[in-house]
């Protein structure tokens, strides 16, 4: 509905499947995630990789694929096979300085710990305290508490260094295409209520106010979608901070599509009953994760002005992409 | 890659991109004379059309401005691609736009995909070369957004036709030999399937083209009048009452693919202005950028799906409403911090400027309306009721 090409669909459609069914661990591996991990190379892998998330956030699913993407290039510097590894975010919280989380059912896994400056550290999820969060969005996410002397060094800082980039940038565009499916989700409710609700005796869908707030609605959400997918094609290929720009664009767009949907839906979307604010919970939960699209927008202004880099995609690689 | 010296057409345009790119990117280091000249402010438009003619005839002599057009129109082969990348190119080295040029992505998919190949062979190299230019007559004063209601009537003479009415802001017409007019040849009950498209030279008896002078104070809008206006009957395109369709290929070029060629300016548009920035307009500035991320990304997917001939269709929306709210926010942050371009042009770069200001405050008027693209989506993509 909002991908300005249909050419992904049937990934999606199947992502959405398996995931919509029941547990986001089971899903994984009916879908293969971790087999595909070790080829990211691929454009094909990746594309399917990534549609799982959007799929994910569409579904309102929970799962570890998030820990287990970005924990990726922690564990080929190590030379360690994927599965069973998740990576924890850390974010500084207003209240309580550095606060880190993890995303999805992790038990059973080994939890990736990444420190800039002193390397990566492992702790198997067993041994720290899982605190989950509770907020709208279907979300399992927890707080992480470590124990001390729970940790064991996985990788020295110079080969964290080279890992901690990549892994970013994978998480930064799985997290984009989970708050777009997340928009997505929103969208479709209140397309659907536009339908049905009527008022002065038709459906409020008939009103050009509320079709063109659906319709921007959508226009942002295709911006993300064709923003998320020019990262997944070009992958190490995309220009200077590629990643944080997707991921600005995503939060700052999914709020706002979230925004307008709940306008359309009124009051009732604004219910505990009503699934709006499970994907509106979502898509806030997500944009904090990795850099919040408020910061990162800022940020992304400051370095432009003070750097005058060119943020362009070149245009030579940007058109020999293949067309798919 | 060095393009051909003679105008001998390749069988093959150059498969790589990126060496095409390469290799106009090393022609443009030693710019030539029309690339410095079309790079330098000019706000009188009659001086920029000059300009803007006299580069096109460069590009078109050294080579680069035929690739992405087919040998049998002039051009040296090749897809949209190569003219996405040519004008990238151009904009990086300081062109500030396609003027009316920008017909050339307009119109002239819809005259290969179809025109007569007799006539597109001699049009079109004319074209290209910057000499012989076209307007589209679409609009009329009492058929703005609502096109199916025009009135323009074409009316059969023995084998041929004349043309009678009045059509308004057709862009570029005073420098224009070439018009490509929607007329009406069925009643108007019929509406959008009562309508047919004629190329109407634009030299013949009956013409009368007025330039309409903008609020920006450019004139490249026009109003062009037609009494009795012989049209020989191979000038129709699209056939005998297939208007509407023709009228649909170019706006689905002029909403889709065109995003991507307009929006290449508004990057070094933004760059050139840094400057004048503080640590207060980043926020601004950030989300500029993500405006600009949004057309190159759903542009390029336009790109993509018309070289692969899947025309995108009434998606082609989205990328008009994001081309159109990219360049808003590009201009509204440089004019917030440029208190000059409120107050006056102190020199020709200023006055520049505070055209392109101006002309960005209704960018989401021509072209079709903001409206009439929300309306697209809402009806064809969303289905709503």
């Amino acid at each position: 509905m909002t991908s300005i090409e249909n050419h992904d669909d049937e990934i999606l459609d199947a992502a959405r499947r398996a995931l919509g069914g029941g547990s986001g661990t089971d899903a994984l591996c009916a879908l293969g995630f971790w087999e595909l991990l070790p080829d990211l190379g691929d454009a094909k892998v990746r594309a399917a990789v990534f549609a799982l998330f959007r799929a994910q956030g569409r579904e309102l699913a929970s799962s570890a694929a998030l820990g287990a993407l970005a924990a990726q290039p922690f564990l080929e510097a190590a030379g360690a096979a994927p599965g069973g590894f998740a990576l924890t975010f850390t974010r500084r919280s207003a209240r309580r300085g550095l606060v880190t989380v993890v995303a999805g059912d992790v038990s059973g896994m080994q939890l990736l710990v990444d420190r800039p400056g002193a390397g990566a550290w492992l702790v198997d999820a067993g041994r720290a305290a899982l605190a989950p969060i509770a907020i709208p969005g279907r979300l399992t996410l927890c707080e992480v508490e470590l124990a001390p002397g729970a940790e064991q060094r996985f990788l020295a800082e110079d080969d964290a260094c080279r890992a901690r980039a990549r892994s970013a940038f994978l998480g930064r565009i799985a997290l984009a295409d989970e708050i777009l499916g997340a928009a997505e989700g929103a969208l479709a409710l209140a397309i659907e209520h536009a339908g049905a609700r009527e008022q002065f005796g038709e459906p409020i869908g008939r009103f050009q106010a509320v079709r063109h707030l659906l319709a921007w609605a959508a226009t942002d959400c295709t911006a993300i979608a064709s923003a998320a997918s020019e990262a997944v094609a070009l992958d190490a290929a995309a220009p200077p901070r590629y990643d944080e720009i997707v991921k600005a664009l995503a939060g700052r767009n999914g709020r706002r599509c979230c925004e307008r949907a709940l306008q359309v839906l009124g009051a009732i979307g604004f219910t505990a009953d009503h699934d709006h604010h499970h994907f509106h919970g979502r898509v806030l939960a997500l944009d904090a994760l990795l850099g919040s699209s408020a910061t990162q927008t800022r940020e992304l202004g400051a370095w432009l002005r003070t750097t005058r880099t060119d943020p362009r995609l070149p245009s030579s690689m940007l058109l020999n992409r293949a067309i798919v | 890659m060095t393009p051909p010296a003679s105008s001998e057409p390749l069988v093959e345009p150059p498969a790589d991109l990126g060496a095409f790119a390469a290799g106009l990117d090393a022609w443009l280091a030693d710019p030539p004379a029309a690339v410095q000249a079309a790079a330098r402010p000019i706000a009188c438009y009659e001086q920029r059309v000059a300009a803007m003619s006299r580069l096109m005839e460069a590009l078109y002599a050294a080579g680069w401005g035929r690739y992405g057009w087919p040998a049998w129109a002039g051009g040296l082969g090749g897809t949209v691609l190569h003219r996405a990348a040519m004008w990238e190119a151009l904009a990086r080295h300081g062109v500030p736009g396609m003027a009316l040029f920008e017909h050339l992505e307009i119109l002239a998919p819809t005259l290969i995909a179809l025109a007569s190949r007799e006539f597109v062979a001699v049009a079109l190299p004319e074209f290209l070369r910057g000499r012989e230019l076209w307007a589209q007559g679409f609009s009329e004063p009492e058929a703005g957004s609502d096109l199916a209601s025009l009135r323009t009537r074409a009316v059969i003479s023995g084998d041929d036709y004349r043309i009678t009415g009045r059509k308004i802001w057709t862009s570029w017409a005073r420098y224009a030999r070439w018009c490509l007019v929607l007329a009406r040849t069925g009643t108007r009950e019929a509406r959008h399937k009562g309508l047919t498209a004629f190329v109407v030279d634009l030299r013949s008896p009956g013409v009368e083209v007025r330039a309409i002078e903008q609020a920006n104070g450019t004139d490249e809008l026009a109003e062009v009048s037609f009494d009795e206006v012989f049209v020989p009957s191979d000038r129709i395109i699209g056939g005998l009452g297939g208007g509407w369709p023709v009228a649909m290929h170019i706006l689905s070029c002029e909403r889709g693919t065109f995003a991507w060629f307009r929006h290449c300016f508004l990057y070094p548009h933004l760059l050139c202005a840094l400057d004048r920035g503080s640590a207060g307009s980043d926020d601004a500035l950030g989300s500029t950028l993500l405006d600009l991320a949004s057309i190159s990304a759903t542009s390029h997917a336009a790109l993509r799906a018309h070289a692969a001939e899947r025309p995108l269709g009434p998606r082609a929306a989205f990328t008009k409403l994001l081309l159109c709210a990219g360049e808003q926010s590009v201009n509204d942050w440089i004019f917030a911090n440029d208190g000059d371009l409120a107050l006056g042009a102190p020199d020709e770069h200023a006055a520049v400027l505070r055209q392109d200001y101006l002309f960005s405050r209704i960018v989401t008027v021509y072209g079709g309306s903001q409206q009439m693209q929300l309306e697209t989506i809402a009806k064809q993509i969303l289905r709503l009721p």
